[in-house]
């Protein structure tokens, strides 16, 4: 037996394998500096005196004081808790019905109508908001018709009503997909045992169905509240004089450069946020099921006519209010002459003539933001998703924590750490591209994370063990087995977060600079002008670019588009 | 194929090769404190042996492969190869093939690519791999598959890709880690058959780790007993059958019958009295006191295939004797399941045929030759 030749050559002998050592070493560092150094730089500064840095000596609560003394925080703070309550509860009371029948009811077209309901979570930014303007405000459509057929006055849009009823119709879809993956996957056993033991269709809704919907109703509702303690578009456009915790934290850098007041808004939102999370947490904390049947037949869908007509109506109209935004918005891009009259007097494509003439920047300086950021959180996210699925060590839960943070932190929150950690001090990046690109690499890096955790989770890991012993380092194992096998989904993972970042706002308006506007900016800005086609324009471009890339990604992955926002 | 003239004359005296291990502990830290998963096991392998480690789940024999592998941190001991300290090196210097339960084929490659991974990883020239690939290949009976992918084969197919993508690279010693068990009870029989003749063909050191003890006797030409975390005992199958050091290795190995013995030395007796002289005598385990119960000084052992049984004679005096509860045809010989006041649990006799006149119910006597007991003393406390 001469030869099963070639390994005969004595193996090369190497030192220790350090590059696992350095490349979590790199990965801490990252994490420490761009995330844990920033919120407690800003925790801190929230403590200190306007203008100062924190130290042991300077330490006061005045930034806490105007919660008490002024009526415009007083009202922030009150304004804030309201909407979101109200914007969490109105989302889930809209899409709870919406998702019964989806799942329950034969309805034709179901997996379009999945489709389309993710399409008002990537409303452009700015622009989405001021859709209901044209809409909803004293010389909208809607009002004009409203006022003309049915003789009702319309309340205003700008206020609380237009920015609930925005923000309802952009955030509801959360619960609904939740609800809806639970109602349709649930064992049917369940609901027919009832119904042998002599249950009406109306008690079984009642103390079966129902019940089991509650764990994923709350998880999205979750959700909703979190979106909407932080969300800055919406109030930012549609506020008028009302003001809300994140919009008064950009009044307080915009028209102050009040960074320690800034701080102490932000603390606050995010004490709010970790309230109302710790809250939600508990009350499904007592609600554990198991619904995972033995069985993958789905229970049997309701064909009663009344049910029928009633859930296409229900489910066909919430989806049209839904995705009007973005009908409008499109439909804007293409009026050319529209002063003040109800409809546009003259239309054609010179807006989207304008914009590739006149704001290539912004759309350039948004790829190439999204795109160094995006590359930074698929090296980033990768690594620590690795590490964190596949090694047990101490502290490991500080690292999905930290990890986790800018999940539930406000993006404007975000905004403001970076803001006042590196506008002084030893690290000075206010005004570059660096601290946009670091900015949404600290927002962003979660969702590759937890892309590969899952992926990881799918690999054998005897499968990198046979790799080892067959003489592997761990560079090796990475680059020749487990990265090819996780590759779709951080290639999925990394177009969402592409994606989410050429529209990113909340954290963009803390962040830019003259040289480095993004998207976000330029429509901000048309819409300051009274440049509505132009700003609707962009819009539109920003939703055709989204949806291509949601699009190739489902096919990368073979999902369905709800199940990547699920 | 060639390999089965090569059989015979393998290793040639200067690939003899040495593999040892010497106090191998390992400490696992949990909750309820630090749990010795191995412990002070020692053991040395020479040449192309086959050799198996024993025992039932969680005895700690799958840690040593993985230590043995550098899967493993070492808590105490060395592994030595040839003289190297395997503790002092990475996993992937040590040259080693191994073969995994789940196969652990990369599903990304094809079979071809799976077999060439460890030629690749060594820098060996495309001819090399191509020639070596090839021959692995045809020797395992996959040469039509090499285009394929691992999610196309079978159960059988998969696990002869993981053992041809171990052994292609020469490797110096064979790791085989319960590599049978997701197969078929046909396919193992076969499969462990083939990986006894590849292995003595390669003259490549393999070490082992079933649960099986069949399986183990099936294939192996040394077998190593685990129990918790011990070795218990090293031997030819043969020896470990019929001279088991323990009481563990003597009711793990097979089947046996145990008969507990009062008094001490020459006086030792059944309950009813029997007496036996002229036994070979061992000391059982020092951590085996619990088996003997309060009153027994010794515990007698016989394989049930050594055990004779006739009718109850008249006068039954200073025999074994008992109520026959079960008979069981098994094919190629008849089991007697006796429930006799000497043993604790039934007693059962395995007899080539049926013994006339004697059915369920019936009493009979029975007993044995002296040569083929083991006399385990109770452990000085």
């Amino acid at each position: 037996m001469s030869a099963v030749a070639g390994g005969n050559a004595p193996v090369r002998r190497r030192g220790p394998d350090l590059l696992p050592w350095v490349a979590g070493a790199i990965t801490l560092i990252v994490l420490v500096g761009f995330l844990a150094y920033p919120i407690l730089t800003t925790m801190a500064n929230s403590f200190a005196p306007q203008g100062e840095s924190f130290n042991w000596f300077n330490g006061t609560l005045a930034n806490f004081e105007r919660f008490w003394t002024s009526a415009l925080y007083r009202s922030a703070l009150w304004n804030t808790i309201v909407i979101s309550v109200a914007v969490t509860v109105l989302s889930t009371l809209v899409a709870v019905p919406a998702a019964y029948f989806v799942a329950r009811v034969d309805i034709p077209f179901k997996p379009l109508i999945l489709s389309l309901s993710i399409i008002p979570l990537i409303a452009p930014p700015f622009i989405g908001a001021y859709s209901w303007v044209i809409l909803l405000g004293r010389n909208g459509i809607v009002t004009h018709y409203v006022n003309q057929w049915l003789g009702l006055p319309m309340p205003p849009v700008y206020g609380y009503f237009g920015v609930i009823v925005a923000m309802v119709l952009s955030n509801f879809t959360y619960v609904f997909l939740f609800v809806q993956g639970a109602l349709s996957a649930s064992d049917p056993h369940l609901e027919e045992s009832a119904r042998v033991m002599g249950a009406s269709r109306w008690r079984i809704l009642r103390t079966v169905v129902l019940p089991l919907a509650i764990p994923p109703m709350l998880a999205g509702a979750m959700i909703v509240l979190i979106e909407a303690l932080g969300e800055f578009g919406v109030p930012a456009v549609l506020g008028g004089e009302m003001y809300v915790l994140s919009t008064l934290m950009y009044f307080q850098i915009n028209g102050f450069f009040n960074l320690n007041g800034a701080a102490a808004i932000a603390l606050v939102n995010v004490a709010i946020t970790l309230v109302a999370i710790l809250f939600l947490l508990r009350i499904n904390k007592r609600r554990r099921f198991v619904t995972l049947g033995s069985t993958t037949r789905r229970a049997a869908l309701i064909r009663t006519p009344g049910m029928r007509i009633a859930a296409n109506l229900y489910v066909w109209g919430l989806l049209f209010l839904a995705i009007l935004p973005q009908l409008v918005i499109v439909f804007t891009s293409f009026s050319e002459r529209w002063p003040g009259t109800l409809w546009p007097l003259q239309y054609g494509w010179s807006n989207y003539t304008y914009v590739f003439n006149r704001v290539v920047g912004p759309i350039q300086n948004s790829l190439i933001l999204g795109a160094i950021a995006t590359v930074a959180c698929v090296v980033f996210g990768t690594l620590t998703g690795y590490v964190a699925e596949r090694k047990s060590f101490a502290g490991k839960w500080a690292l999905d924590l930290t990890i986790m943070l800018p999940f539930i932190l406000p993006g404007i929150v975000t905004g403001v750490a970076l803001l006042v950690t590196f506008n002084a001090g030893p690290i000075v990046l206010t005004g570059t591209a660096v601290i946009i690109v670091i900015g949404y690499f600290v927002r962003r890096m979660a969702y590759i994370y937890r892309s590969v955790v899952a992926a990881v989770a799918q690999v054998d890991p005897r499968m990198e063990e046979a790799s080892t012993v067959a003489g592997a380092t761990w560079g090796e194992t990475m680059r020749k087995v487990t990265i090819p096998l996780i590759a779709p989904g951080i290639l999925a993972g990394a177009i969402i977060v592409f994606t989410t970042l050429i529209s990113e706002m909340s954290t963009t308006v803390m962040l830019y600079s003259a040289r480095w506007k993004t998207i976000s900016i330029a429509i901000y800005e048309r819409l300051e002008t009274q440049e509505i086609s132009a700003a609707a324009a962009i819009g539109t471009i920003t939703i055709v670019v989204t949806l291509v890339l949601v699009f190739s990604a489902t096919k990368i992955i073979g999902k369905s588009m709800s199940d990547l926002f699920r | 194929m060639s390999a089965q003239d090569t059989a015979t004359a393998p290793a040639s005296a200067e690939r003899r090769r040495r593999f040892s291990v010497e106090g191998l502990t390992k400490v696992f830290s949990t909750e309820e404190g630090q749990v010795r998963a191995v412990d002070d096991v020692s053991f040395t392998i020479e040449g192309d042996t086959f050799f198996t480690m024993l025992g039932p789940s969680g005895c700690g024999k799958t840690t040593t492969l993985r230590m043995i592998a550098g899967l493993e941190t070492i808590s105490e001991g060395r592994i030595l190869s040839d003289g190297a300290d395997f503790s002092r090196m990475n996993a992937f210097e040590r040259n080693i093939g191994m073969v995994f339960q789940s196969y652990a084929l990369f599903p990304h490659m094809t079979v071809f690519e799976n077999a060439a991974y460890g030629l690749r990883l060594r820098r060996a020239p495309q001819a090399t791999v191509d020639a070596s690939v090839k021959r692995i290949l045809a020797m395992l009976q996959l040469d039509g598959l090499a285009h394929r992918y691992p999610a196309d084969l079978s159960g059988g197919q998969q696990q002869r890709v993981s053992i041809a993508r171990a052994l292609v690279y020469e490797p110096g010693m064979l790791l085989l880690d319960e590599p049978l068990a997701n197969l078929d009870a046909k396919l193992r029989v076969e499969m462990r058959d083939e990986i006894r003749r590849l292995q003595k063909a390669l003259g490549v050191m393999a070490l082992y780790v079933t649960h099986d003890q069949e399986e183990a006797m099936a294939v192996s030409d040394t077998i190593a007993v685990f129990s918790k975390g011990r070795l218990m005992q090293v031997g030819a199958p043969f020896e470990i059958y019929a001279r088991p050091a323990s009481l563990f290795v003597a009711d793990f190995i097979g089947k046996a019958n145990f008969l507990p013995l009062r008094g001490d030395g020459a006086s030792a007796a059944t309950r009813s009295g029997v007496a036996f002289s002229g036994l070979a005598r061992r000391a059982a385990g020092s951590n085996e006191a619990d088996w003997f119960g309060p009153e027994a000084q010794a515990m007698l052992m016989v394989r049930p295939e050594r055990m004779s049984l006739t009718p109850k004679a008249a006068t039954g005096a200073g025999t074994l004797s008992g109520t026959v509860r079960r008979i069981q045809f098994l094919g190629t010989f008849v089991r007697y399941l006796i429930e006799a006041p000497d043993a604790d649990r039934p007693v059962l006799i395995d007899r080539p045929a049926f013994v006339d006149g004697v059915v369920e119910g019936s009493a009979v006597d029975f007993g044995f030759a002296p040569e083929d007991a083991v006399l385990f003393e109770r452990p000085g406390r």
